[in-house]
């Protein structure tokens, strides 16, 4: 289950989907046998992930695709120490993860901001755990907040932001943490389609500059092959691998070239079988 | 911008044909004036207990003033006690599970259902009053403060708790903060609370307060002076609830809550 499948496509040798190849990056988040089940009151509890494996190399971007309910929240929250699993084990750099602040920095839906705080202010916090004095905290911040592009809106409260500046602060907050892994809980999806787009390639041009490994949870497969190196399908009742694919074409990707439209089929057709 | 000039015109109108109505139902004999007293009566009414006061010596703004005074009596000490044990309560979930029947309980009961034991246990005099307002303003606040805590958005939670934190940290750092608004909002509904409570806690052992006021009117058949109290009790709502309002919006510039809600 979940193992790597070769597929038609990557026999042929215009195959979109090349295999993924043997990867140089040095593992840092190994994931092994995770299984969850929330426990109910009555009857048998709700299973939720069966027997994840899946080993995530240093500085690679995973996107994680699934319907509503395969569990790829849940399976996020695990790594990032926010959630435990019933079985199995998450490791990053070979250290099993028992809590936040091993090195996860989390970027959530929407709304995560700190409401009291000013852009500035919540970016600092990201940075509360670093080796800082109070002013050394604020430039970082403010360094943080001209690489997403908001360098104007230090002052302002979350409610006085649009909803994708508010996501770029949030991105700008996790940053601070400096953490060796950035984990996106569907970041863009409670935004209008033109906002989306714009934030996928500030993401792009950000992970550019500071490259960090990102997992990346999405319901868009367009976005996961608009963004990743690899794509891993999850399905659904109990959440579980069921595909793992290498996406190699160039960035930035463009949604008209064959190579995208056909693994954007291949992918489709994973997902409703 | 026209159209909401007519609208005010009309509701001024409305009023103005309802005070005439009054006025000329009385003049005629149809209406008594200590039953539907005039805007006339009224006025009069006002010369008087502005000059010599009524009861005789004792001015509307005396009574103004110690009714304010009862009033924050028992609405402050209703929060300085409130506010701590309500971010206890809504903080430690045993404690909520085992207090809620209680708060619920006692925040049913209708305060002035407790004038008789309250009396018994205090006597007659300023404390049984600021008791009665405190009471009320207490439980009102108790709940809101727990309900704030209790219902912190639980991303904001986990936000902070993906920064490492937690226990006591994480508690000051985001949920005491996010639990402001509604705290903000609990401070307001109980200084409502207060006003509702004091004509009836003032009904006893005095004669001095708006409450007061308005039933020794009552004994004298001065419905005007009754009208002049209940005036005057609205208008110090008004500037003490607007004035939390602008304290909450300097105080908490970030917040939301405020907005549409100008009263």
């Amino acid at each position: 289950m979940g193992a790597r499948e070769t597929t038609a496509a990557d026999d042929a040798a215009t195959g979109p989907a090349e295999r993924a190849p043997a990867r140089a990056a040095a593992p840092i988040i190994e994931i092994s046998h995770v299984s969850k089940t929330f426990e109910a009151r009555h009857g048998d509890g709700l299973e939720v992930l069966r027997d994840i494996d899946l080993v995530i190399g240093e500085k690679e971007f995973v996107s994680l695709v699934g319907r509503s309910g395969c569990g790829k929240t849940t399976l996020l929250n695990i790594i990032a120490g926010l959630e435990a699993a019933s079985s199995g084990e998450v490791r990053i750099s070979g250290r099993p993860v028992r809590g936040p602040g091993q090195g996860q920095g989390v970027v959530f839906q929407q709304h995560a901001l700190f409401p009291w705080l000013t852009a500035l202010d919540n970016v600092a916090f990201g940075a509360r755990n670093q080796n800082l004095d109070k002013a050394g905290k604020r430039d970082r911040a403010r360094e943080l907040l001209r690489l997403v592009g908001l360098e104007d809106a230090a002052a302002k409260y979350p409610r006085e932001l649009s909803g994708g500046m508010q996501q770029r602060v949030a991105i700008a907050r996790a940053l601070a943490l400096d953490p060796e892994i950035l984990l996106m809980d569907e970041p863009f999806g409670a935004l209008d389609e033109m906002t989306r787009l714009e934030l996928q390639q500030e993401l792009l041009r950000i992970w550019a500059v500071r490259r960090k490994t990102v997992v990346f949870v999405t319901h868009s497969i367009e976005e996961a092959l608009v963004l990743s190196d690899r794509v891993v399908l999850l399905a659904a009742h109990p959440g579980r691998v069921s595909r793992d694919l290498a996406v190699t074409l160039a960035r930035p990707r463009s949604r008209t070239d064959p190579r995208f439209a056909a693994l954007h089929e291949e992918i489709w057709e994973g997902l409703s079988s | 911008m026209k159209r909401q000039l007519i609208q005010l015109a009309v509701a001024l109108a409305l009023i103005a044909a309802i005070l005439a109505g009054l006025e000329v139902g009385v003049r005629s004999g149809f209406l008594k004036a200590y039953q539907f007293p005039p805007a006339s009566r009224i006025a009069r009414g006002f010369v008087e207990i502005t000059t010599t006061g009524f009861p005789t010596g004792i001015s509307i703004w005396s009574h103004t003033l110690t009714t304010i005074v009862r009033i924050l009596e028992g609405y402050i000490g209703a929060l300085v006690l409130a506010i701590p044990l309500g971010l206890l309560i809504g903080a430690v979930g045993v404690l909520d599970k085992m207090t809620a029947p209680i708060v619920v309980f006692c925040r049913s009961i209708a305060t002035l259902s407790l004038l008789p034991l309250v009396i018994v246990w205090f006597g007659a005099g300023e404390l049984t009053k600021a008791v009665l307002i405190g009471y009320g303003c207490f439980w009102t606040m108790l709940s809101n403060v727990i309900a704030g805590v209790k219902y912190v958005d639980p991303v904001l939670v986990r936000a902070g708790r993906s920064f490492g934190l937690s226990g006591t940290e994480l508690y000051r750092t985001v949920v005491f903060p996010a639990a402001l608004p509604r705290i903000f909002a609990g401070a307001r509904m109980a200084l409502g609370v207060g006003f509702m409570v004091i004509v009836g806690a003032e009904m006893i052992g005095t004669i001095e307060g708006l409450g007061a006021l308005i039933m020794e009117a009552r004994s004298f058949y001065r419905s005007e002076i009754t009208i002049i109290g209940m005036l005057v009790i609205g208008v110090l709502g008004f500037v003490i609830s607007s004035g939390l309002a602008a304290a909450e919006r300097i105080m908490l510039p970030w917040s939301t809550d405020l907005e549409g809600i100008r009263r």
